[in-house]
């Protein structure tokens, strides 16, 4: 018989969807409450998602259910209160991000956690995309020689009308952030970047502006230069390029992979058979043909509904093991400090331009 | 009457609010904080207050329905992911509820929709009435269907466990200006080309001011109180007498391809059973290859608004070529005639 941990989510939004769902399928989990501020939102998303109970007060679920594991899906002005009654309450935590609105609150976070004997992680779920992991092999086996150059780009229509972050009846609660909205996705900027680049953080500049001026952002614009050593990363959130995209470059002293997780393909040009002459040639067809086998895939799962959400799923999948084997969590506390930390730095160049 | 009426600037609460002050009434109109109020021509009426508020968040409500009789519950959303139209269409209502409870309201005209009937547990040719089932697997239909059938559950709630005074209207479609072009007529293949599924079905149309009307008549009348009621004016049109008479009054309409209702619920059918059989049902085909979709649409069915009539003593103001006439006119449909008598204004008060 299987270890089975028992879990709790606390906050029903958009993102519930993913974790319920990948516990509604896990066998190494069940799903004991469900809790929201709105009891129809809990009653909801337990009857969806097979919750043994709804809750409107999180404290109650903790005292009622006494849970294993507690996946925190709230505004993120609210994780550092509530992770810390779980903590407390001895679930292990599993936290979106970011996981708390300034570093210093993660690193009192991450000792309540010590303190109490349990696990914490935040949601770092595009590393574990199938590609990203690809694109880290090839880092790790030396495809691409010494890392040099890395650019994550995300573009996203946040001001387009319809957009949950453009409500100007009832401000999306990202606003309050630190960043503002993009506060809500430099941790993914972040990781990404860092997790390319092992080297100590020495140079930061980052142009934080909001391009239309109004009062409901903050700011819809990030560029950021980050340098570890001879290592250079650029930041660049975007909320008017397009098409939407999330693209990592990263670029070694052999060659250079590509991808985007909103599309996923894969291009790479390194060093291939038939020497200096024949290489380019051999890079363009080896990528023109994975480029019409990811088209090909890509249709296939926007018929089937795949999302990008797919490392969220591994990342869980691999969560729930570790805990269960009593090993180390495949985000570790090194990977969220690092950054937390970054995204600190970057947030204090906001004043600078 | 004193009235709340929420979902005030959207398409049917405008009128709603212009017939409710035409007939005496003092209204008290939820507008959304960064909606334009001066826009519509009663904004400035002396039995008028208006109220911003967005229902998603319960701060101010209960302030809202102090001195209120009875609440004409109108918001829904109707874009966005389900999360976005759960958020706007059931949590508003949760959190007027809530508020309604305590502040010892009980009296709710609940605006519903066609869309949460069982189309599939229909016959074809059937008459759907107040008495069809409700969809219980809604799982395949559209997000707003789901999230209005959540949103009559909290009805329910409220009128058995609080002893709500409820009246639920559901509208057929709602046209009027600005909305004459709808999901009912066909699918948009292009600008100037639709794809018109069963020309000759029946389809349940209600003109906007004639609704508005039907509306606050359920608001004034006790016998509605407790009652579901149906809403379309009849005599109910083909979707090709529709599309005839509208094209008449549209500058350039778009040409309509019509197919025929047996064939495209076969190709429906046909869709559905390879996404069943060979792809665990997780393929998201166009709605219109849907047949939960397709029947909620297209389903040729018979209607009838007899009971609302009856129980709401109302009959249809305007024909169907009248409120087509009304729709591509100049005219301002809001207006409403100052009261011989000026009252104080209600935010005089």
């Amino acid at each position: 018989m299987p270890t089975i941990l028992k879990s709790a989510v606390i906050g029903s939004g958009v993102i519930s969807k993913e974790h319920l769902s990948f516990l509604n399928t896990c066998d190494r989990a069940r799903i004991v409450g469900v809790c929201d501020l709105s009891p129809a939102a809990a009653q909801y998303a337990a009857q969806k998602f097979q919750a043994e109970a709804a809750f409107t007060d999180y404290r109650h679920l903790l005292e009622s259910t006494q849970p294993d594991v507690v996946h925190i899906l709230t505004p993120p002005q609210t994780h550092k209160r509530i992770a810390t009654d779980c903590l407390e309450a001895g679930a292990h935590v599993i936290c979106e991000k970011p996981i708390t609105t300034s570093y210093q609150d993660f690193q009192e976070l991450w000792a309540t956690a010590e303190r109490c004997d349990r696990r914490l992680m935040e949601n770092h779920n595009y590393r574990f995309n199938e590609l990203i992991q690809t694109i880290a092999r090839m880092v790790e086996d030396g495809t691409l020689g010494e890392v040099q150059d890395i650019e994550v780009r995300m573009a996203l229509n946040l001001r387009e009308k319809g957009s949950r972050y453009a409500d100007e009846n009832l401000p999306n609660p990202m606003h309050k952030l630190p960043a503002g909205v993009i506060h809500d996705f430099i941790t993914h900027l972040t990781y990404l970047a860092l997790q390319f680049m092992p080297g100590e953080i020495d140079r930061v500049a980052a142009a934080w502006s909001n391009h239309a001026g109004d009062s409901l952002f903050k700011y819809d614009d990030l560029d950021a230069i980050v340098l570890a050593g001879q290592v250079h990363a650029r930041l660049r959130f975007s909320a008017y390029t397009r098409p939407e995209c999330f693209t990592l470059f990263v670029r070694g002293s052999r060659g250079y992979a590509e991808t985007d997780l909103f599309q996923p393909y894969l291009r790479c040009v390194i060093p291939r058979p038939g020497g200096k002459q024949l290489s380019p040639l051999v890079n363009h067809f080896v990528n023109g043909y994975e480029l019409m086998q990811s088209s090909v895939r890509n249709f296939r799962n926007k018929i089937m509904q795949r999302s990008p959400y797919e490392g969220l799923h591994s990342l869980l999948a691999q969560t729930y093991e570790a805990l269960i084997s009593n090993q180390p969590l495949p985000i570790q506390f090194k990977d969220m400090e690092r950054t937390n930390r970054l995204v600190e730095r970057l947030l204090a160049e906001g004043d600078r331009f | 009457m004193k009235l709340l009426i929420t979902g005030a600037s959207g398409f049917l609460g405008q009128y709603v609010v212009a017939e409710a002050l035409r007939r005496g009434h003092q209204v008290k109109a939820v507008i959304r904080p960064a909606s334009d109020p001066t826009k519509f021509s009663w904004h400035d009426h002396p039995n008028l207050e208006q109220v911003r508020l967005d229902l998603r968040q319960r701060q101010g409500i209960a302030d809202a329905l102090k001195g209120v009789d009875a609440v004409i519950h109108l918001i829904a959303v109707k874009s966005g992911d389900f999360y976005t139209q759960f958020a706007g269409t059931v949590i508003a209502t949760e959190n007027l509820l809530d508020a309604m409870i305590a502040s010892s309201i009980d009296r709710l005209i609940a605006i519903s929709t066609f869309s949460v009937y069982d189309y599939q547990a229909l016959g074809t040719g059937k008459l759907l009435d107040e008495t069809a089932p409700l969809d219980r697997h809604p799982q395949y239909r559209d997000e707003y269907a789901q999230t209005k059938l959540i949103q009559e559950e909290l009805y329910r709630k409220f009128e058995q466990e609080q002893s709500g005074q409820v009246t639920i209207v559901r509208p057929g479609m709602v046209y009027g200006r600005g909305e004459l072009w709808h999901a009912l007529l066909g699918m948009e293949l292009s600008q100037s080309r639709w794809l018109c599924v069963g020309p000759n079905a029946f389809m349940p149309m209600t003109y906007v001011e004639n609704c508005a009307e039907a509306i606050v008549l359920a608001a004034e009348r006790e016998e509605a109180i407790g009652q579901t009621l149906n809403i379309v004016d009849e005599p109910v049109p083909t979707r090709s007498t529709y599309i005839r008479e509208l094209s008449q009054r549209t500058p350039n309409p778009p040409r309509m391809t019509p197919i025929l209702w047996p064939l495209m619920s076969l190709l429906a059918g046909l869709a559905w059973w390879i996404n069943t059989q060979f792809l665990e049902t997780r393929a998201k085909l166009p709605g219109i290859l849907v047949p939960a979709k397709l029947q909620a649409r297209f389903k040729p069915l018979r209607y009838n608004g007899e009971k609302a009539q009856r129980i709401l003593k109302w009959t249809p103001k305007y024909s169907l070529g009248e409120a087509f006439d009304r729709s591509c006119s100049d005219d301002d449909l809001l207006t409403v005639a100052q009261p011989m008598n000026p009252v104080l204004s209600l935010s005089q008060r």
